[in-house]
């Protein structure tokens, strides 16, 4: 094949072309990204012009208990919430290829779906009166089995696991439509002729629909953890990061220092730790991907 | 490629189609639209007020405008009501704005905020009381100093308070009548408090919590502190505040005033502190409260009206709440905080502060003496939304419609317990509020947690108050 070097005209036109987008990137994200960088190392309160800091805002980052709490938990969250979601949406997404009517189908594709288009603010506040330990439907319902009331949202272990469960059952329609479409391009006959030799369900999803799946899962993977590092609304809405820290994340923190204590550098230095570990995770399964991910 | 002529019909299509877009866009241009100079701040002919949302009537805003303009026909006012949570997430989004270069020329402040915006942002009122003392001597004959002080910062007045609420009980009517009880007196203390909530929990059934609050730093566990003669942090007056006192209150009214609350040296492991938290701990613990994290005003209302919370903490605020949802004059009534070793009660006060970044605070001192009028009080405060800050609109017929019957106990609280004290809020007021909120429920969420708890939120305190703001 050769090569030939466009004409004079058409580059222009090229650069034409993205200049739109290339000015929105940098405007909106290189540089707020570089901004934010440079404001890690000064002590900025908005009111005042900004003063050098030096490395102090990273210091106090790293002795601050609260501060490394959040980092902790929003770990924490990641591991649980995306393994969670991928497994209830992979699990709900075979299931959907098993023989049923079509409409039946389509209506469940949409319910699965539906909470990913709400406004995960808005779902938090129902669902925090839903959690009520004293006035919420879930224990209503609970202690009409006998149950007594759970603290959904007022002990430490709850309270995690409620905000999980929130933050699962609106992001698992994303993760869920991805699997169906992954699912849908898997050729039947690999599934045909797996059956012919004897392959049973378990099995036939263990060789053939994960290794073929693989591409999607890692896509799903990669999206989810670096949504779930961002978590926010839900445990802002539900918990208000309590009780005690329990439920405090990464973002909370940052929004927390900057817009209600006024510390725009130091939360400028939790926003910039706060990529490195996006960035350093999402490398890691990248790199994982290589040994995992089969693609046909 | 070869050119032809376009056709007549594609000619005339053409011609319709630009008509009708040119048309389309006339009509457009000449709604009334968004622009730049609709940004607060931006349109620097106009005086922008900073209200909360929820503060004010969307009704009853138009007291605050077009009838001020009536009378400052060469003053334009907007009215920016932010929509906030509380008035930690209303500052903010003030704070953000003003970040962003669009700061209001005035902001209504609460007890929360008032010495973060003195120290930082806010213009001391001093020379315009003095300049206008005569205008102004019938409003602070009608003020309870208590309130006038809290608004003071380092001797000098930021701001006239407008309302306020203090921290009360409210009582359930329905479950008072279920439990035998009458509405208890006013020298009722904690003890009685406590034999109250347990003959509640008797008849309540399941589902019923006989006192419900929430943790807060007004309401929260701040009234329990104040009523057993503590706090978090040292509480002391700045020196100062004279030419305000000598110049419009009487001998009796001005003793102990000073020129400001001054928020010292944190105090969480104080031995009254933790006798608060053991306290609240054991409610906790024999089902006789909400646990803290459990408390939100969003659900109370319908928990209280329908006899499911017996007791809850709130001020005259809940007055006007209550009847807006429906609730009966009849199915509740209000009484004071119980005795411990004081009768202290928590209060907090809301008014109009000036922006030192205002150029147009003269305009924006016309519009604070303006919104303390009795008359725009009496207007803006007709659905009993808050406690107004003058006495005098205190009335039986103001609370004929939503009760409580004993509405009286809302001012009474300031006039019959004048050592009363408002939220403890220093400059350093959101770092303040994150630690007591979080260490409170760290402290109430299992036994055995309030010495663990106490010293943390020590720690977390002593590290907010080092910090200059």
């Amino acid at each position: 094949m050769s090569t030939t070097t466009p004409p004079a005209r058409h580059r222009a036109l090229t650069w034409l072309f993205l200049a739109p987008t290339v000015l929105g990137v940098a405007v909106f994200t290189v540089v707020p990204i570089v901004g934010s960088v440079i404001l890690s190392f000064f002590h900025w309160d908005v009111i005042d012009p900004p003063t050098s800091a030096g490395s102090a805002n990273y210091r106090e980052l790293a002795t601050d208990t609260s501060i490394l709490t959040a980092f902790g938990n929003t770990l924490l969250f990641m591991v649980f919430a995306v393994t969670l979601q991928l497994a209830t949406a992979l699990v709900l997404a075979l299931a959907l290829q098993g023989r049923m009517p079509r409409w039946i189908q389509q209506a469940l594709r949409s319910a699965f779906f539906f909470p990913l288009v709400l406004s995960a603010a808005s779902i938090s506040v129902v669902m925090k009166y839903l959690f009520n330990q004293d006035f919420g439907v879930v224990n209503w319902v609970l202690g009409q089995f006998g149950a007594s009331p759970v603290p959904w949202l007022t002990s430490e272990g709850w309270a995690m696991a409620a905000v999980v469960l929130v933050y699962v059952w609106q992001q698992f329609g994303f993760s869920f439509l991805l699997f169906v479409g992954g699912l849908a391009n898997i050729p039947r006959e690999l599934h045909e002729a797996a059956a012919m030799d004897g392959a049973t369900g378990l099995r036939k999803h263990l060789r053939i629909t994960l290794p073929l799946l693989s591409p999607t899962l890692l896509v799903a993977s990669v999206v989810g953890v670096i949504n779930a590092l961002q978590v926010f609304e839900q445990p802002y809405v539900l918990t208000d990061g309590g009780p005690g820290d329990a439920t405090r994340t990464a973002v909370m923190v940052l929004y927390q220092t900057a817009f209600e204590q006024l510390r725009f550098g130091e939360a400028s230095a939790i926003g910039v730790v706060l990529f490195a570990l996006i960035l350093t995770v999402t490398a890691l399964q990248f790199r994982l991907s290589r040994r995992f991910v089969h693609y046909q | 490629m070869t050119l032809t002529a376009p056709s007549r019909r594609t000619v005339l299509r053409a011609g319709g189609y630009s008509l009708t877009a040119a048309g389309l866009g006339a009509t457009a241009a000449s709604w009334d639209r968004l622009s730049a100079s609709d940004i607060p701040g931006r349109d620097g002919s106009m005086l922008t007020v900073a209200v909360l949302g929820s503060a004010i009537d969307p009704s009853q805003q138009s007291v605050l405008v077009e009838d001020f303009q009536r009378l400052h026909p060469d003053i334009r006012v907007r009215l920016l009501a932010v929509q906030a949570t509380d008035w930690n997430d209303f500052f903010s989004k003030i704070l953000t704005q003003i970040a962003a270069g669009s700061a209001p020329d005035v902001v209504y402040v609460a007890t929360e905020g008032v010495q973060l915006f003195a120290k930082r942002l806010g213009v001391a009122l001093d020379a315009w009381v003095r300049r206008d003392a005569d205008e102004l001597r019938e409003y602070f004959a009608d003020v309870h100093p208590s309130l006038v002080e809290s608004m003071m910062y380092e001797g000098s007045l930021y701001q006239l308070p407008v309302e306020f609420n203090a921290a009360n009980m409210y009582l359930s009517g329905k479950v008072l009548r279920r439990t035998h009880a009458e509405l208890p007196p006013a020298d009722w203390t904690r003890d009685d408090f406590t034999a109250l909530l347990r003959d509640m929990k008797r008849t309540g059934g399941r589902g019923f919590t006989p006192f419900f609050w929430t943790n807060r730093l007004w309401g929260g566990v701040v009234p329990w502190l104040f009523a057993n003669g503590t706090n978090v942090l040292t509480e002391s007056k700045a020196p100062g505040g004279d030419w305000l006192w000598n110049r419009f209150y009487p001998e009796k009214q001005r003793r102990g005033r000073g020129g400001g609350y001054r928020w010292g040296a944190p105090q969480a492991l104080d031995g009254r502190v933790e006798e608060v938290y053991d306290y609240l701990a054991s409610l906790v613990h024999d089902g006789l409260c909400s646990r803290p994290e459990g408390g939100s005003g969003t659900n109370l209302i319908g928990a209280f009206s329908t006899g499911r919370v017996g007791v809850t903490p709130a001020g005259g605020f809940w007055a006007g709440g209550l009847h807006e949802a429906g609730v009966e004059r009849d199915a509740y009534d209000a009484q004071f905080f119980p005795r411990w070793r004081t009768r202290r009660h928590q209060y907090g006060a809301a008014g109009y502060a000036v922006l030192r970044t205002s150029e147009r605070q003269d305009e924006a001192w016309e519009f604070v003496k303006y919104a303390v009028r009795r008359d725009v009080m009496t207007r803006l405060f007709q659905k009993n939304q808050t406690t107004p800050a003058r006495r005098s609109m205190l009335t039986a017929r103001r609370y004929a419609a939503t009760g409580p019957a004993h509405w009286d106990i809302f001012y009474d609280t300031l006039d019959r317990f004048p050592a009363s004290g408002p939220i403890p809020a220093p400059p350093q007021v959101a770092a303040v509020d994150l630690a007591l909120t979080k260490h409170t429920a760290t402290a109430l969420g299992s036994a055995g947690s309030v010495k663990p708890a106490l010293r943390a939120l020590q720690r977390d305190l002593e590290r907010a108050m080092e910090r200059d703001t």
